[in-house]
């Protein structure tokens, strides 16, 4: 697949504060090839992961304060993570026409294969094996997701309100099993509230 | 394997709804889709629901690509569209039109602070969604000691391609099945 071949900043001093780069128009064949790549290639459901990987670590198309601003406002609406994420980030690259080609490619081949392997399943019989190797594939699946979450984390500079927001998440949702909506409903306001008023502390 | 119009009508019926109820990610309605694909609809036996399931996951792409099997199952490929588009497509426009009108808002200060607030939130959602399937797994302290492994390399390592650490995770787990 194609590397970014344009020259890109060494890195970013500060992650929250940083300007935001010049829109830069990527066409939709490539937003199109790029996501193809993603779908095709993003393992076992954590699409998000991929997409943070390969749209802000590797293609550096979008930043990560907007990655997460989007992560944020598509935990708000309901659906697959991984596609809100790709409706997004081809809004951002190039508007209506980016959301589509970005959609289309990325599920194109995922669609494929998972009939192709379906249409060979049916011969199998033996599962046990192929059921401990899917054991292992979500694994590292689950791997990337913590990663992804530990990483946007600490590139955020969440400060220890933030810290204590994302814990209140992770023991609520993560350890009590409560029902999401509301946990949600009581840590975002609570969140947004904060966030505006620590500022004006200082 | 087709059931005709009737069947593409079903599956929009079922997927359509569940598409806006899947507060979370497609993992949160799972149970809902082998309630209406077994019991309610008679798509699949349990058995074959549990191996159309294990398939979604051992395919690329989003998590739920078990629509398309479904779909695929009920009345061949074009089932499988009508699945596809139908468990997709309403949650793709709502966020579409919700980043439309976010958009107008930047720069203001209470934009500013949904975005900061939200932020943490959606990271603690990231971790609880990994820690939620570990513990439904039933293999398992070894799937959670794979699953920090991994964890770790690829915060050493952010560049490192996820795919050699699944295939590894798969020959890892399969080899041991085997022994």
């Amino acid at each position: 697949m194609p590397q970014p071949n344009r020259p890109q900043p060494a890195g970013r001093a500060d992650g929250a504060d940083a300007p935001m780069r010049p829109p830069q128009t990527i066409g939709v064949a490539r937003i199109f090839a790029a996501f193809m790549w993603l779908g095709g290639t993003s393992f076992g459901g954590g699409t998000a992961g991929y997409l943070y990987r390969e749209m802000v670590v590797k293609r550096r198309w979008i930043d990560e304060p907007t990655f997460l601003a989007d992560l944020a406002l598509g935990q708000a609406i309901p659906g697959s993570i991984g596609i809100k994420l790709t409706v997004q980030t081809g809004q951002r690259l190039h508007g209506a026409a980016g959301a589509i080609v970005a959609l289309v490619g990325l599920l194109s081949l995922p669609f494929v294969i998972v009939l192709t392997i379906g249409a060979l399943y049916a011969g199998f019989g033996e599962h046990r094996i192929v059921h401990a190797m899917l054991d292992g594939v979500a694994a590292a699946v689950i791997g990337l997701t913590f990663a992804t979450g530990l990483h946007s984390m600490t590139q955020s500079r969440p400060g220890p309100v933030g810290l204590m927001l994302a814990a209140a998440t992770v023991l609520g949702v993560g350890v009590m099993r409560w029902p999401m909506l509301p946990v949600i409903a009581v840590l975002a306001p609570l969140g947004v509230a904060l966030a505006f008023v620590e500022p004006r502390l200082r | 394997m087709s059931e005709g119009s009737g069947g593409l009508i079903a599956l929009g019926l079922v997927f359509a709804p569940l598409s806006l109820l899947s507060f979370g990610g497609g993992n949160a309605v799972i149970a809902d889709i082998a309630q209406q694909s077994i019991a309610v609809h008679h798509w699949t036996s349990e058995r074959e629901f549990a191996d159309l399931f294990a398939l979604s996951r051992a395919t690329p792409g989003p998590g739920s690509m078990l629509a398309t099997l479904i779909g695929w199952k009920v009345a061949g490929l074009s089932g499988a569209l009508a699945a596809t588009v139908a468990f997709y497509l309403p949650s793709a426009l709502l966020v579409f039109a919700a980043a439309r009108v976010w958009g107008r808002w930047r720069g203001s200060p209470w934009h500013t602070a949904i975005e900061r607030g939200l932020a943490p939130i959606a990271a603690g959602l990231f971790l609880s969604g990994g820690i939620v399937v570990l513990r439904a797994s039933p293999s398992g302290w070894p799937v959670w000691a794979a699953a920090l492994v991994t964890t770790a390399a690829l915060l050493c390592w952010p560049r490192l391609h996820p795919v050699p650490l699944l295939l590894a995770g798969a020959a890892l787990f399969g080899i041991v099945a085997v022994v």
